[in-house]
Order: C-alpha cells, then structure tokens, then sequence
C-alpha cells in the first residue's frame, strides 16, 4: 500500500516538473525552473545513481536533501543569504526554493568584468565581499563543500554584490579548521582555473576572510598545510 | 472576497482563504470544526504572515496525507501542525488554533472542488473581509517571538522568509 502511495506521490511530481523549464543537468541533480504556490521558484531534483546500490543510494540522497536544508537555514538564520525554502519532498528528493530572479553567478560576473577591462578595483571589491560571508559561514561552523564561483549569485544590480550561496548538498557541520582550509582549497582551485589571472583578487579575498573571521587563524594555517600536501602530490603525480 | 488558490503539485485540489473580522461565535466555531461539522482549518491570524505561509502547510499537509504520514489525525489539523515552528502538536493547537474569544478568524478549506464555502460562511457571526486584510489582523511581534527571528536573520530576510524557511525545515533541523 505505502508503495503506490510512494509511485503516486513520484508520478505527480514527475508530472509537474515536466511542466517547468530544465535550467541544468547535473550528475547528481537536475534544477528546474517555474511557478511553485504562484511565486517563481526553483526545485532542485536529486536523483538515483544507477551504480550505486539502490539502499545506499537512497539513504545518501537522502542524507544530502536533508543537509542541503539544514545548511541553508542554518545560514539565514546567521545572516547568511541563502534562497529560502518552501518545500522538501523526501519521495523524489526534491528541494523547492525561492528562485533569485535575474540573477548572475559570480563566475559570469567576473568573466563579464574582465572581458570589459574594468577589473581590479570592483573585482577586488567583491572579493571583499565574498571573504566576508564566507568568513560568517566558517564561524557558523557551516562547511560549504563545493565552494565554486558558479556556486554563489548576485542579486541584480551585479554591482550591489548581494551574494547569495547556493547548492548546499556536500555541505557539513565542522568547527575544524582543517575542514574550513578544505573548503577554502577548493574555493582557490576552482578560482584561479576558471579565472586565469586573478591571484591579486583571491588573496584580497582570504585577506578579507581572515580579517572578518573570528576563527581565522587556524584555518589559515590549515590552508596553507593543504596547499603543500596538493603541491607535494603533484609533484610525485 | 472569497479567495482560492491552485496546488500546482495537486491539480485536483484548490486552498480557499476565508477571513473573517468581528466574530463573536469562535467558542461555537471550534466546537464545530472539533466535532467535524464544519471542515476546515480554524486559525488565530495573528500568526499569519501571508496567503503563501497558508499555502505551504497546505501543500505539505496534502502530500503527506497522500503518503500516509500524517503527524496529526486529519488534514485540517495537520495544516495547523505544519505552521508551526515545533513538533509539539497541543502548542501548535494552542498558538495557531482559533480560541474561544477570537474576533478574528482564518478559515482555510481544502477542496476537490466539491464542497461549497458558502456553507461555512452562513455559520460565522462575523463580517467577512478581503484576505488582503490579512496584515491587519497580524501581530508581528509574536509571529518573531514564536518563530524566534533572530536580528541577524532580519537583515537578509523577511519576516515571511523566516517563517518558510522554519515550517519547511523543521523535521530536520
Ligand atoms: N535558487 C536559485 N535561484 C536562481 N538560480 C539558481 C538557484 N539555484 C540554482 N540556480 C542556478 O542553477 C545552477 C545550478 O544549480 P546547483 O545545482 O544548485 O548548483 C546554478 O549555477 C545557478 O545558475
């Protein structure tokens, strides 16, 4: 009985998500975008993997919904933009949230800036800002896990640097400053390949992190322990 | 005057918002929806925010009926539930549900798109307003207080925001 309530809850969803508009297809998830309770909204879709083993599968998907919700409210409560959540379906692993309208990822941010030649000084700017919330992040003891530029929004107008962070679903809970150097290293590697040229930005922004954080110290520390060991290993590989 | 909505996810089902002022029969009303002779949710406004806030317990409440794992004993209970910030089912009744000397009162239907509303009005000793009235009946400060905004929060949010992210996130958090 509990399982064609389960494939009826599933067909219904499948129905109306097959009514929005697919905005990416990821490895893990699809994003869509369309109307939810008449406001614009997102829904985020995480799916089975086919070689994992159904139970376990469905048990990290699982895990991963939950903590996507639970990191991003932890967030907002702390001050940190996030979109908000209206809906957690556990059947399909859909997350429904509120859609940042208009909005530009960093990542195309700073590649549209550095096309038009005015960077430094703004880039520099928002590096700033970023350090900032990442810095409050860190010291809610919120570890991001995929930390990368296509993983925070500005809200328009670009030039406010309203930043908002999202795809909270290999986030964690961790006040250990190797866990937030990780989360740092990740930031820097995916940083400086999809943005050549922009160590003077990344370091106003660890700049500004340390400066912001309560907690940086360590982490710092931490970051450039991780740093030595990713050099290291490249050098033997 | 009469305000229903559509559940996108079940397109079978409509919401219907009725906001009454001035009610002097609430002890009367409750009996009634407690012994199930009116059929609908019964809420003290002063904990509503917005239609939305309404809107999201109600789809919650749907889905899981359908599922089977409802917290609470019926559907119109299980919206009230799910407008709360806690899992405590007889605080979630006590804060949200209509008492007994409310003047103003929240009434929310769920339909297939049989029963009629019309019903439910005649048995209200009130004046019925617009569901845009709604922000007069709310009372900002026990929604922050009951929900526990924090300052930080209210810088990046609002009050709405908050009140969503707490309803959608409770059986995790
Ligand atoms: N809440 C949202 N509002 C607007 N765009 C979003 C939202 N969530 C995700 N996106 C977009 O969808 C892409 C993939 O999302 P994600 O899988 O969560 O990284 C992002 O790079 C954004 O461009």
């Amino acid at each position: 009985m509990e399982g064609d309530a389960e494939s009826r809850s599933r067909l219904r969803t499948r129905a109306f998500l097959d009514g929005l508009s697919l905005m990416k297809q990821g490895a893990e998830a699809r994003v869509y975008r369309g109307r939810f309770l008449g406001k614009a909204a997102v829904v985020k879709e995480r799916f089975p993997k086919a070689y994992r083993h159904p139970a376990l599968d469905g048990k990290l998907t699982h895990r991963r919904t939950a903590q996507e919700v639970r990191s991003i409210v932890r967030c907002r409560k702390a001050g940190i933009s996030a979109p908000v959540v209206y809906f957690v379906d556990y059947v399909t692993n859909c997350i429904y949230l509120e859609d940042i309208e208009e909005s530009t990822t960093v990542r195309d941010h700073i590649i549209s800036m550095q096309q038009c030649g005015k960077e430094a000084s703004n880039l520099c700017a928002l590096a700033d800002k970023i350090g900032q919330v990442l810095a409050r992040m860190h010291d809610e003891d919120v570890i991001h896990g995929d930390l990368t530029t296509s993983n925070m929004l500005l809200r328009p107008p670009c030039d406010d640097h309203n930043l908002v962070l999202i795809d909270f679903g290999l986030s964690f809970i961790s006040a250990l400053p190797e866990d937030k150097g990780v989360d740092l290293y990740v930031l820097e590697k995916a940083f400086l390949s999809t943005h050549p040229n922009t160590e003077e930005i990344f370091r106003a922004l660890l700049q500004s992190y340390s400066s912001n954080s309560k907690k940086s110290g360590p982490v710092i520390k931490k970051l450039d322990e991780v740093r030595l060991r990713g050099r290291k290993r490249s050098m033997v590989g | 005057m009469t305000e229903t909505y559509k559940l996108e996810l079940f397109p079978d089902w409509k919401a219907t918002l009725l906001l009454f002022k001035n009610v002097q029969n609430s002890a009367d009303l409750r009996r009634k929806a407690i012994d199930g002779s009116i059929d609908g949710t019964l809420l003290n406004p002063a904990m509503i925010v917005d239609p939305f806030q309404i809107l999201v317990a109600v789809n919650k409440a749907i889905h899981l009926q359908m599922l089977g794992k409802m917290k609470t004993r019926t559907l119109n209970s299980e919206i009230l539930f799910n407008l709360s910030p806690t899992n405590n089912i007889s605080e979630a009744f006590k804060k949200f549900g209509l008492a007994d000397n409310d003047s103003g009162v929240l009434i929310v239907l769920t339909e297939d798109g049989t029963k009629k509303s019309q019903e439910i009005i005649s048995q209200i000793d009130g004046e019925q307003v617009p569901i845009t009235a709604l922000t007069e009946f709310t009372d900002i400060k026990k929604v922050k207080k009951m929900y526990k905004l924090t300052a930080q929060e209210e810088k990046i949010s609002t009050v709405l925001e908050a009140v969503l992210c707490r309803m959608s996130a409770k059986d995790v958090v």
